[in-house]
């Protein structure tokens, strides 16, 4: 990885340099060895300090949305998971390809206390998906994670214990919505739970205004999730948000037969277009 | 207000009909004295597609014991195409619901057309019944002293 | 006098007589305090809850009173205070408790849902021994081997904690361990010495002229603007109020709200004085290390290091404090 982290201060340095980009979003240094954060690299001298290592758990994508009216070209570091993220944000209309340089790292998976990160076990994407150069060489996918295995078993349970196991769950929330802000395909200019006085979301956080707003934004990001995993990974409170949102991946694909959302940034999702053929339950 | 108990507890059903297919078909029942359950209350809106999926929480918060969302049947929708995104959408919920842990049978959807009255007298007495035989429902319900 | 670590149990189950008692455990997943029920997953061990204790005295929620709107409009308060026993609170914790009295009880202003609770309040902390890789309490001014405003402190030992009785609702305490206690103190352990250290003095001596300071434009970068710093800090108190409204009747709650929320200082019209994470940062941080002093003569921040612990985008105010004191002013 260390060899990854010398071309990457190579190139952003360089990138900076010649004026291709006018800041670079990547990883930092924290004063904890097993910690990285989001570090901006402005001018050619500040590469020196960008790091790249098993420990880059934060997906980048949504800084990018800090360039949004920017006239300049922004670099940023992608792996499978920021690549789709950034085509996500693409296709919502947030950001513009041609004012993004695209840095691609393949990634083996990052670590968290010490063994293969929860957002990280499930990828079937680990090299980027789109990129305008890419850093190391392309390394292997892993085959068929069973990511639906969790749901699956939820599944089976009976209606009670299904609802018991989310009211236990979001009893938990403290409503600091980490969630929302770190999710790539949570990218509302306005989020419903800010709208004043329309009602939507109480405030008050009890289980079921917590509930309510986990399976609203589930909900709303249902066809659009591009499985990173950074809502549970950033939960303070560790629930199991994937195990919510890969339900809505796995009935969109199953219904309406959508490839993996942020594969490519054409702005077509599930619930935002239809099939006269689609399944009928409703007759 | 009188204290609804086990004894005296009828069904609470929230229903979403569409102005132009299964409003005229309510209409149309009402109009050849068909007898359906009062246990339904009717919002008219303006295309099943109007029905954004948070309705149905909020109608489970806020204590009705089912949620059923009327439209349009698929091809007949008076903006062309406003009902085959309500299809999507609530496909999509009913499983989210279900997988929430609503009782499956507690939100329902229905295409019924302006001519079928008969349609929507059976649809209301076929729900009543389904969502009679679930009981009260509790789960995401606001507790019953306000608060 | 020490209390024994297998005489625990039985010390917190006397203590129940006189009302609830909140001990750290885990709940789900979740360190926090809860209240001690036999058998319950407790763990005096631990350094630090990740939920702080102030929503003993301070609920995420507070239902404040119930109303009737219309011609018979009618009010009721709601009064939910109840005699409760923090035990094993930590230093760190106990001073975030005198921040939030300095601001709901001194002043021309008393807060009365927040003077009923601390009224019943008693405060048992518990000294730590060991600190947590996170913890620079120390630099904050506050001592890991004590806890001034607590009403008894324990002070670990090998086998157990010495308790120091510091009030008189200690000396309750005390005696409903009656029988409990070993008579002699235990070899009383060393307090812990937080690794982090942070230099807090050339802070205090210039941040009050550092609002304009280019330093904002950088720090401010990684955060996401979620709330989780301030819902999991001790001594963040911030609360917006409204009601929840079921036909002509309703309940008044007031709820914490975080100043790192965009909506937060979003006027009517929807002008933002803080539009961006950059204002926001700025603000969180000169509250804590510079409005507070200025107001109370004491941070607002006491090192306890669980924002630091929980960021998802790992800002950290240790390093904050370092950089504000390395920064060039005029």
């Amino acid at each position: 990885m260390s060899d990854v982290q010398n071309t990457l201060r190579d190139r952003v340095r360089s990138l900076l340099a010649e004026g291709k980009i006018s800041c670079f979003i990547g990883w930092g240094p924290t004063r904890f060895k097993d910690r990285t954060i989001p570090k901006f690299a402005n001018k050619p001298e500040d590469a020196g300090e960008l790091v790249y290592n098993e420990h880059c758990l934060s997906n980048l994508a949504k800084y990018a949305l800090d360039f949004q009216f920017s006239a300049e070209v922004a670099g940023i570091a992608v792996r499978g998971c920021e690549s789709r993220a950034i085509n996500r944000l693409i296709a919502d209309g947030r950001l513009t390809r041609s004012k993004l340089y695209l840095v691609g790292i393949p990634c083996e998976g990052m670590l968290e206390n010490g063994s293969t990160a929860e957002k990280c076990a499930f990828c079937r994407h680990r090299n980027p998906v789109v990129y305008d150069e890419l850093i190391g060489e392309p390394v292997a996918e892993q085959e068929n994670p069973p990511r639906f295995e969790q749901v699956l078993e939820l599944e089976s349970a009976s209606s009670e214990d299904r609802y018991d196991f989310w009211q236990r769950e979001f009893a938990k929330c403290i409503r600091c919505y980490a969630c929302r802000n770190a999710c790539p395909a949570c990218n509302c200019m306005e989020c419903y739970t800010e709208q004043y006085r329309t009602g939507w979301q109480g405030k008050q956080a009890n289980t079921l205004e917590n509930s309510v707003f986990g399976f609203t934004r589930a909900y709303h990001i249902g066809d659009r999730c591009i499985e990173c995993g950074e809502c549970e990974r950033v939960c303070p409170m560790g629930i199991p948000l994937m195990k919510l949102n890969r339900k809505l991946v796995k009935d969109v694909e199953s219904l309406f037969g959508s490839e993996e959302s942020g594969l490519s940034d054409d702005a077509s999702h599930a619930l935002g277009c239809y099939d006269k053929e689609d399944l009928e339950e409703f007759m | 207000m009188a204290r609804i108990d086990a004894e005296n507890w009828e069904p609470k059903i929230l229903a979403f009909c569409c102005n132009w297919c299964t409003y005229t078909g309510a209409d149309l029942a009402g109009l050849n004295r068909m007898k359906y359950p009062d246990n339904i209350r009717i919002v008219r809106v303006p295309c099943s597609g109007r029905v954004n999926p948070q309705f149905i929480l909020r109608g489970f918060q806020k204590g009705y014991d089912g949620v059923l969302v009327c439209g349009c049947h698929p091809g007949d929708c008076h903006y062309t195409s406003g009902n085959y995104f309500t299809r999507r959408r609530f496909l999509l919920m009913k499983r989210l619901l279900e997988y929430a842990g609503i009782e499956t049978g507690r939100f329902q959807a229905r295409w019924i057309s302006g001519a079928e009255a008969a349609k929507f007298r059976d649809t209301v007495l076929k729900v009543t019944e389904e969502i009679r035989a679930l009981g009260p429902n509790h789960r995401m319900k606001e507790a019953d002293d306000h608060e | 006098m020490e209390l024994k670590k297998e005489n625990l149990e039985k010390a917190l189950t006397a203590l129940t007589r006189l009302g609830k008692v909140l001990v750290p455990g885990v709940v789900d997943g979740v360190k926090k305090f809860v209240p001690y029920a036999a058998g319950a997953d407790i763990d005096l061990d631990m350094v630090n809850t990740t939920l702080p204790p102030k929503d003993v005295l301070f609920p995420q929620t507070q239902k404040m009173y119930r109303f009737t709107t219309g011609p018979d409009a009618a009010f009721e308060e709601i009064s939910d205070a109840e005699e409760q026993i923090l035990f094993g609170a930590r230093p760190c914790d106990a001073q975030s408790i005198d921040c939030l009295d300095k601001v709901f009880l001194s002043g021309e202003y008393t807060d009365a849902y927040y003077a009923d609770k601390r009224g019943k309040l008693t405060i048992v902390a518990a000294a730590c021994a060991k600190a947590a890789p996170t913890c620079f309490c120390r630099s904050m001014g506050v001592d890991p081997g004590g806890a001034p405003n607590a009403d008894l402190l324990l002070a670990p030992t090998a086998g157990g904690w010495n308790l120091h009785c510091q009030s008189d609702k200690g000396k309750a305490v005390l005696e409903a361990l009656s029988g409990l206690l070993e008579d002699a103190d235990g070899q009383a352990l060393p307090p812990a010495q937080p690794e982090l250290v942070v230099d807090m003095a050339p802070v205090a001596e210039k941040i009050s002229t550092m609002f304009e300071h280019p330093i904002w434009d950088e720090l401010h970068r990684p955060c996401i603007g979620c709330g989780t710093c301030t819902f999991v800090c001790p001594t963040c108190y911030c609360f917006e109020m409204g009601p929840e409204m079921h036909g002509a009747e309703g309940t008044e709650m007031r709820y914490w709200d975080s100043c790192m929320f965009s909506e937060y200082t979003r006027m009517a019209g929807g002008h933002n004085p803080r539009p961006s994470a950059k204002e926001r940062l700025r603000n969180r941080y000169l509250h804590k290390l510079s409005y507070f002093v200025e107001r109370y003569g004491q941070t607002l921040c006491v090192g306890c290091g669980r924002c630091v612990e929980k960021c998802p985008a790992n800002l950290d105010i240790s390093r904050a404090i370092e950089m504000i004191g390395e920064a060039k002013t005029e």
